[in-house]
């Protein structure tokens, strides 16, 4: 686990991690979340709305966003304050996906930086983006 | 900018931050009057008026603003100070 003080970031600084979704995760979230819609559970339904498979959901692909900034950037001392976040193509079990963060912008006085983050696939298309405030 | 531009432009960050385009702030307004206004949105706010005033608070500056007419004076002495510096 990285552990950058708030003096270590620059506007710059930039973490990357993978991460294969697995068909286990997708029961997992639906178990947690009680989220049962059938786009994500039924691959012949998600295909009648013109998808290839069951769509992973977009708040578990998101997750990963609350790794990158516990984990990676600024990791450890991280207090996430902030996340919003666009779901721009759909995510499937099998695809491994590469979640990258570089801060943006630093308030002294508060401490917290801005993080510009984006998931890509595999084939690197970008299926989210979000913009993550953190204080440190 | 004289103090009621500024105090106009701070009630449109209120306005903004608290998602509420009805918001109207006096210089007695507090955490107290404004139902979300967190130590959170405490933070947004002085973010946003550091972007907009184009100034830099200090931890100082800012731990024991007590209300809206507190927050507008320190924008205005910081302003001054900036262009202070300027000269």
């Amino acid at each position: 686990m990285n552990s950058y003080s708030y003096e270590e970031l620059s506007v710059g600084t930039t973490e990357t991690f993978e991460v294969e979704v697995t068909d286990e995760m997708l029961r997992a979230f639906c178990e947690m979340s009680g989220d049962v819609n059938p786009l994500h559970t039924d691959a012949d339904f998600a295909k009648s709305r013109g998808f290839d498979s069951k769509v992973v959901y977009g708040m578990l692909t998101s997750s990963f966003y609350s790794t990158l900034v516990g984990v990676y950037l600024p990791g450890e001392r991280c207090i996430l304050q902030e996340i919003s976040i666009k779901f721009r193509k759909p995510v499937y079990v099998g695809d491994v996906i590469r979640v990258t963060g570089r801060v943006i912008e630093k308030t002294d006085f508060v401490k917290r930086v801005v993080i510009k983050a984006f998931a890509e696939n595999q084939t690197g298309v970008k299926v989210n983006t979000a913009t993550i405030s953190v204080g440190l | 900018m004289n103090r009621e531009k500024i105090f106009l432009t701070v009630n449109e960050i209120f306005r903004e931050i608290f998602d509420d385009p009805e918001l109207s702030v006096t210089d007695k307004t507090d955490a107290n009057d404004i139902e979300d206004w967190d130590s959170l949105e405490q933070i947004n706010l002085l973010v946003a008026m550091e972007k907009k005033f184009l100034i830099k608070f200090s931890v100082d500056d800012v731990e024991n603003l007590q209300n809206v007419g507190e927050t507008v004076d320190l924008i205005i002495r910081k302003i001054e100070e900036k262009g202070d510096e300027q000269l």
